[in-house]
């Protein structure tokens, strides 16, 4: 069992080693002198390629956001139930597919609410 | 696997739905209450009709025998009680409707099942379906009172299910199942009697279940949400939430835990004692009358369970029945006292929109009808003849007598003393009190329909309570 | 040394009491759910592992475990709502300040 534990600490060891030797590599080549140093304003921006952030980035998301994400929430988790019945389909028969059909329709019936509600609409 | 046996609470759940669909569709909300209140009636029925079988379906999941489809009965008839209640109430969330109906109706949903599974993972799920609806019914009425009682059920009600399946996954760790009988079997088998981890998982339960119930030390929402939350919600936790947890706890206990009843009744014991002397004497200083029979609710669960203690006297192992069906009996008084109380509140709270007992001065002269009504029932939560809460008691204390438990007899009539106190402040107010104006408190049909039900039973109940009790007798007939 | 049954239930042990010790000690509404959704995960720990190490025939342990999730989902979802329903009408969500009403 403990030897194991050796091969996580050799994964770990060589993570580490792997990451360390990432950050190392551009003041290496700058200092040995393989890399020019031009700067221009275009490259010393703080992305090459994206938009420059405007304001601080602690700001507040829209309320509506949370709706999104709650909503999501529910029907993301309800598939966790599809995943063992798929699984054992073949022994659970009709039986199964009805009973998966009754919980399906039951989680109809609250998206059709949300629907008529107006939660999905961005307002 | 036989679906009939269900057909109780598949009805209840289409009824749900139905209800949640056409509050979509239609434009006459008003249709939405009386769907639901009729339809109730398919439920009860499917209830009577199973009425007499013992059988178990959904690999012994699933139980129906005389003690679930007495406390499908229970459930529906108070939900009813509710929903007739609520029909005026409804006004203050007019564009909600719908919500509300059909999250009381799965409510009651969890209630039936809690009741009727013999499983822990069962247990779980409805006891968190009973759960989570009543936390979005408290938070209902949006009002900084209300959605703070909601939070404040939430919070306290999550951390009591967590330690319930604290408790539970000891319990299926040690005996490696979760249905009861495989637990009960496993605890004789396995020689688990003295087992400390075993202790600390009954422990646990207790925890988690007296939440639901409200006993001391997890009493401490009760009053917060009780004053917060709508007035027919506060009714329905106060009745059918609390059955809910004494159901599943004679379940559980009874059931599958039979063996160690020496560990677990000397906790009910003292708990009930402790539950009863602190709600009576905190209620004292209420001034608002939710809170109150918030209180007088803690104390009254405090009484209940005088009927989970009443089995320590015996041998190990060995279970009597008198106990469990004056609880079975309790409750059902119970129920109709409270519901009939907060029915009375709620009719002049719709009115002078104010809970304060001090508001309800002179209102025997405002409305006679309603205050004797209230009068009534508040006479029955003291215990005085002829009324349904004197026979509860009599035959609880005698069933404690019975047992040997004595001492917590002598605690529990020194406790109906002070409970008189105060609820006899409130007929004092109402009756001697200087009215503070001369308007007239009308209430609508559905509300009294409600009322006259619930002081009806009491009445009956308190003069001739033989009938309940045969069926209490046989509810628990089926525990060993 | 072989992980047994007992390292996992410790594990499960310490978790459980950090969730109890949050939702003691947090003033934040939120963070009062996070350190509930710690309780109810220790609470899976440790029946995965009695599943494995005490019946691993049966699939209870498992199914248990799956179950409470969604189960926790839900719950969280009605708190969040309830948390939003308050930060309107109160613009915060500090536990201490939520106290309209004491005994």
């Amino acid at each position: 069992m403990l030897g194991n534990f050796g091969y996580i600490g050799i994964f770990l060891i060589s993570a580490l080693g792997f990451a360390i030797f990432m950050v190392l590599i551009p003041p290496i080549l700058r200092r040995s002198g393989i890399v020019p140093k031009k700067p221009n304003p275009t490259k010393s921006s703080t992305y090459e390629c994206g938009m420059e952030t405007v304001g601080k980035s602690w700001v507040q998301f829209n309320f509506r956001y949370y709706f999104f994400a709650l909503l999501f929430v529910i029907f993301d988790i309800q598939v966790v139930f599809l995943y063992p019945w798929a699984v054992a389909f073949k022994q659970l028969k009709l039986f199964g597919l009805l009973e998966m059909l009754a919980f399906f329709l039951i989680l109809v019936v609250g998206f059709i609410y949300a629907w008529r509600k107006g939660v999905l609409e961005w307002k | 696997m036989n679906l009939y046996l269900l057909a109780p609470e598949i009805s209840l759940c289409a009824l749900a739905l139905v209800v949640i669909l056409l509050d979509l569709f239609i434009g006459r909300k008003w249709i939405l209450g009386a769907v639901s209140i009729a339809g109730l009636i398919v439920p009860a029925a499917f209830t009577i009709a199973l009425w007499g079988t013992n059988e178990t379906s959904f690999n012994g999941m699933l139980v129906v025998d005389q003690f679930s489809l007495f406390f499908n009965l229970f459930f529906l008839v108070s939900t009813a009680l509710v929903l007739l209640s609520s029909t005026e109430y409804a006004s203050k969330f007019a564009a909600f409707r719908g919500e509300y109906y059909a999250l009381v109706l799965l409510a009651a949903m969890g209630m039936m099942l809690m009741a009727s599974t013999r499983e822990l993972i069962s247990i779980y799920i409805a006891l968190e379906l009973t759960g989570i609806s009543l936390y979005a019914l408290t938070g209902f009425l949006k009002d900084p009172k209300s959605s703070e009682a909601g939070l404040k059920y939430l919070l306290l009600g999550a951390v009591a299910s967590a330690v319930l399946l604290y408790g539970m996954a000891l319990v299926f760790g040690l005996t490696g199942t979760t249905h009861l009988e495989g637990i009960k079997a496993a605890i004789s088998a396995e020689g688990l009697l003295a087992s400390p981890a075993l202790l600390m998982g009954i422990v646990l339960l207790v925890a988690g279940f007296g939440f639901k119930i409200a006993t001391v030390p997890f009493q401490m929402w009760v009053p917060d949400v009780y004053e917060g939350a709508p007035t027919p919600i506060t009714a329905y936790l106060s009745v059918a939430s609390k059955a809910a947890g004494f159901a599943v706890i004679l379940r559980v206990f009874y059931e599958a835990l039979g063996p160690v009843s020496l560990d677990w009744s000397i906790i009910f014991a003292v708990l009930a004692a402790i539950t009863m002397t602190l709600g009576n004497v905190v209620a004292i200083w209420q001034t608002n009358i939710k809170r109150m029979l918030g209180y007088s609710s803690i104390a009254q669960a405090g009484y209940l369970m005088i009927g989970l203690a009443t089995v320590s006297a015996l041998e190990p192992g060995a279970i009597g029945s008198s106990g469990p069906s004056a609880l079975v009996f309790f409750l059902a008084c119970y129920a109709l006292t409270n519901l009939g109380a907060f029915i009375a509140i709620i009719a002049i709270s719709n009115k002078i929109d104010s809970d304060e007992i001090s508001d309800y001065s002179g209102m025997a002269r405002r409305a006679p009808l309603l205050s004797l009504a209230l009068a009534l029932c508040l006479i029955s939560l003291i215990g005085i003849p002829p009324t349904a809460g004197f026979m509860a008691k009599i035959y609880i204390f005698s069933a404690a007598v019975d047992y040997g438990l004595i001492w917590l007899v002598i605690v529990a009539v020194i406790n109906t003393v002070i409970s008189a106190y105060y609820y006899l402040r409130v007929i004092r107010v109402m009756f001697l009190g200087a009215p503070l104006s001369e308007e007239r408190v009308p209430s609508s049909g559905a509300l009294r329909a409600a009322l006259s039900f619930a002081c009806l039973g009491v009445l009956v109940l308190g003069i001739y309570p033989w009938v309940l009790l045969r069926i209490a007798e046989a509810a628990v007939r089926m525990f060993p | 040394m072989a992980i047994a049954l007992e390292h996992f239930l410790i594990l499960s042990a310490i978790l459980f009491s950090i969730g109890l010790y949050g939702v003691l000690a947090k003033r934040n509404a939120v963070a009062i759910l996070m350190s509930i959704e710690l309780m109810l995960n220790a609470v899976n720990i440790a029946l995965v592992a009695f599943w494995r190490y005490v019946a691993p025939t049966l699939l209870t342990g498992q199914v248990f475990v799956i179950f409470i999730m969604v189960v926790a989902a839900a719950e969280v979802a009605v708190g969040l709502a309830i948390i939003i329903a308050i930060y309107r009408s109160r613009e915060t969500v500090d536990a201490e300040q939520i106290d309209l009403m004491k005994w």
